[in-house]
């Protein structure tokens, strides 16, 4: 009951891996996943077997990937984005028949996060993003010469080994889309929390383009199995890690020197409102947005807002606004239903409600469930909110009081959003921008970066590859 | 005052009851909808948060429908009837990770009724044969931990019920080791029984020192031990089998003479495992659970919409304790059960480590920073 991920025995279990050099010698076993206990085939991976896979795994890559140009690569990407995104393909509805019970989301909320994620993997979308980076894709197909004399070429790691997390169904996918997009072979080791997306994405890869398809494996073993980490971080020439603060820490220290590591660690978001965007007409839209960024993946993404900063002033209160934003959340939560929730989840949320009202303050929240929690009050200091649809308003003097409350969050600051002036934007960008924050947009777009942004400020494909320089 | 001064009496009576049969359905609503109206015409937070829920004495027919405060509330305000200013003692929950000013705290008005349900509770489970022993307390002494209510209630048991030598064997420092192994190496080879009361983590911090030396006690028939708490702090949690198997082990006590205590800082009564008691009436008892002695009702709710579920289903503890006289009588805590025919079993904190999302780990982090 307690614990989510235990053995099973069932035959009708999916087959969490994708392992095509392993076909018909692969030892598995049965374990359930997610809030459903849905049973799912593993592999009994021992160091041999993974090292041996990852060796043909780099082979194949340097086979295939160096006959193809980035734009073919695009093109076989881009067919299965439009089969995730097609209501009419037996590929999307798989997903949204799975990844509920995998993770715990409401089939809405799955089907509005393949249409949206799957955005990002068409060929334009991907195009753009690398030219964006590299001016052109032909420097990771061939020497170009450079403005500055001689000639470069990017190249992409040998092997991307990727340590995937289970918050977000589709994050996997695109981790694997960008090293495809460079060229590197990838294997992707699958959270217990989401274990079956990228599994269905080679899959399907397979089915368009099956030598690309044989460029990518996919598994899962239990967090903390460090021995398999050991091999497949030394084979690698680049690990990209999610997850907690923790998990990111441990994995870094493993990483051998010399091979390229990026993590992606616990990140939050917040929302500012200025004094002046808090007249009648506009606050309609602005709370259907507030609402519909804590809806989306119920705040268990990086860049779901915490806690909204609203400065007093304006025509509409931070309570009036509050109760706009209830109300929204209570017609958002029949169009798209919150996941489910372990007793702990909902234990901490009546918990959390009990505390701020007995502090003083005005708790908004749906009854006699725990689906949506507006707590409105006077506070400057950042408090995480326990996820799962609970926004925490504050009314503050000046939005200059939340930079300070944000500056404690500091490089932990992932997405701030903001309905203000232009002129008062450009002064919050650029103190925002200091303090840590690596994306700022408007209301209501929190939950879907566009498909170039910098995730933590970073580079989505430069930081993957190597230059090579040739001089004449 | 009168009227005050007579609840307090007849609940005290209760108290004083045996711990079986339990209390007619009819006598603890009359109590407890007394408790509630003076609770809510004397305790102004509580006051508030009945009324945001529409519940008044002269509303609530039925102790069921007592609106009962989440334990971190207990964060944010003093709970307690009349001025705070004038309780005896104000409890807190240990420190961990959430910095002083999250520690929850009860406020004790008046330690009489205190007193008098931790030692008939005590009494009924830990010593139901009567025996006078000595008490080796692994846990700290109230001079290093006075807003500690446990070691407040372990005092209270030395005092009360240890014979003459009984004494703490944990200071700042941790465990004392030494002193201990030489105190349990002399009453291996005495015939008096000893009571060792603790927390599980001490415990187990001291078994794991018996195993790495392979020292085995046997201690005097009649010895028996208390533990209460998690793992806490130590560097891993044992199934509670495992660990009862390891006091056999490594001390020589049956199962039916280690008996698991649960308390909350925020509670003046507490709960004790069945074994022990029902051992001393002759019984060998399959089933080890927690006893609702007569004066508190215990409900399992459902976490989500804090409904009360049928017994065997997993949910949220609720607890209606009449020695809360001067606090809050009903309290919603964060900790999984499941109820039984005469009890329940507690089965761990419902928050924490199933929890999802980027955020797990922040608020401790910003709690850290300020």
């Amino acid at each position: 009951m307690l614990d989510r991920n235990g053995p099973v025995a069932d035959s009708a279990a999916l087959d969490g891996f994708w392992l095509p050099s392993l076909a018909g010698q692969l030892e598995t076993r049965d374990r359930a996943f997610g809030p459903d206990h849905v049973p799912m085939r593993v592999p009994v991976l021992t160091p041999h077997t993974l090292r041996e896979l990852l060796v043909e795994l780099k082979r194949t890559g340097r086979e295939v990937l160096a006959t193809r140009s980035v734009r073919e690569i695009l093109t076989s990407i881009e067919n299965v984005a439009g089969r995730i995104a097609s209501s009419k393909d037996l590929l999307h509805d798989e997903l949204v028949a799975t990844l509920p019970g995998l993770t715990g989301y409401s089939e809405q909320m799955i089907a509005v996060g393949l249409e949206r994620m799957s955005e990002g993997w068409t060929a334009r979308a991907l195009r753009e993003g690398l030219e964006g980076e590299f001016g052109a894709l032909d420097v990771l197909d061939a020497f170009q010469a450079r403005q500055t004399g001689g000639y470069q070429r990017a190249f992409g790691p040998e092997l991307t080994v990727h340590i995937f997390s289970g918050n977000i169904p589709g994050v996997a996918v695109s981790s694997l889309v960008r090293s495809l997009c460079v060229k590197s072979p990838s294997f992707g080791k699958t959270a217990a929390g989401e274990p079956y997306f990228a599994v269905c994405f080679a899959r399907a890869l397979a089915e368009d383009d099956e030598e690309l398809a044989r460029c990518l494996a996919v598994s899962y073993w239990p967090g903390g199995s460090e021995d398999l980490e050991a091999i497949a971080f030394s084979e690698a020439g680049a690990v990209i890690a999610y997850g907690s603060d923790e998990s990111i820490g441990s994995i870094a220290c493993r990483v051998p020197p010399g091979v390229r590591f990026l993590g992606y660690p616990n990140r939050v978001g917040a929302a500012l409102l200025a004094r002046g965007m808090l007249n009648s007409e506009a606050t309609g839209e602005l709370a259907r947005g507030i609402a519909l960024d804590v809806v989306n993946f119920d705040q268990q993404g990086c860049v779901s807002p915490h806690v909204v900063y609203v400065e007093r002033g304006g025509q509409v209160s931070a309570l009036e606004f509050a109760q706009q934003i209830a109300t929204h959340l209570d017609e958002l939560s029949r169009d798209i239903p919150r996941g489910m929730m372990s007793p702990g989840e909902s234990t901490l949320i009546h918990q959390l409600r009990a505390q701020a009202e007995v502090r003083g303050a005005t708790v908004l929240a749906s009854q006699p469930g725990t689906e949506w929690s507006v707590i409105v009050e006077e506070r400057l200091e950042f408090d995480a909110s326990p996820l799962n649809r609970v926004i925490q308003i504050r009314a503050v003097e000046r939005l200059g009081d939340a930079l300070a409350a944000l500056a404690v969050v500091g490089r932990r600051l992932q997405t701030v959003a903001i309905a203000a002036t232009e002129r008062e934007l450009e002064t919050l960008a650029v103190e925002l921008g200091a303090i840590g924050a690596t994306r700022i947009v408007p209301v209501g777009q929190a939950a879907w970066p566009s498909p170039h942004w910098h995730h933590d400020g970073r580079f989505q494909f430069m930081d993957l590859v190597r230059f090579t320089d040739l001089e004449r | 005052m009168e009227g005050y001064e007579q609840l307090r009496l007849e609940i005290e009576t209760l108290i004083g009851r045996p711990i079986r049969p339990p209390i007619e359905d009819d006598k603890f609503q009359q109590l407890a909808l007394s408790v509630f109206r003076h609770q809510f015409e004397n305790n102004l937070p509580y006051r508030r948060y009945c009324e945001r829920r529409d519940r008044t004495p002269d509303s609530v027919q039925r102790w069921r429908d007592i609106p009962a405060v989440p334990t971190a509330a207990f964060k944010e305000a003093a709970l307690i009837c009349g001025d705070p200013a004038e309780a005896e003692i104000v409890f807190r929950t240990s420190g961990t990770s959430q910095g002083p000013e999250r520690r929850g705290q009860h406020y004790v008005r008046d330690l009489r009724l205190y007193e008098t349900s931790a030692l008939k509770n005590f009494q009924a489970h830990v010593l139901p044969d009567g025996a006078r022993l000595r008490a080796i307390i692994l846990a700290l002494p109230d001079r290093l931990a006075p807003d500690s209510s446990l070691t407040w209630m372990l005092e209270k048991v030395r005092v009360h019920f240890g014979a003459a030598g009984s004494d703490y064997f944990v200071d700042q420092a941790g465990l004392r080791l030494v002193p201990l192994l030489a105190e349990l190496a002399a009453s291996e080879t005495g015939e008096r029984p000893l009571v060792l009361l603790g927390t599980a983590a001490a415990f187990l911090h001291l078994l794991e020192a018996l195993k790495q030396r392979n020292r085995r006690f046997s201690l005097p028939a009649g010895s028996r031990l208390m533990e209460t708490g998690g793992f806490k702090g130590q560097g891993r949690a044992i199934p509670r089998d495992e660990f009862y198997e390891m006091l056999g082990v490594h001390l020589g006590l049956s199962q039916f003479y280690c008996v698991a205590e649960y308390g909350m800082t925020e509670m003046c009564s507490q709960f004790y495992d069945n074994v022990l008691r029902e051992r001393a009436l002759g019984r060998s008892p399959e089933q080890r659970y927690k006893v609702v002695p007569p004066w508190v009702q215990t409900q399992v709710v459902d976490a989500e919409t804090l409904e009360v579920l049928p017994a065997g289903q997993v949910g949220v503890l609720r607890h209606f304790d009449l020695a809360n006289l001067d606090s809050v009588m009903a309290i919603q805590t964060d900790d999984l059960g499941i109820a039984g025919a005469d009890g329940f079993e507690i089965l761990g904190r419902a928050t924490g480590s199933e929890l999802r999302g980027c955020s797990i780990a922040m608020d401790q982090w910003l709690t850290a920073q300020r």
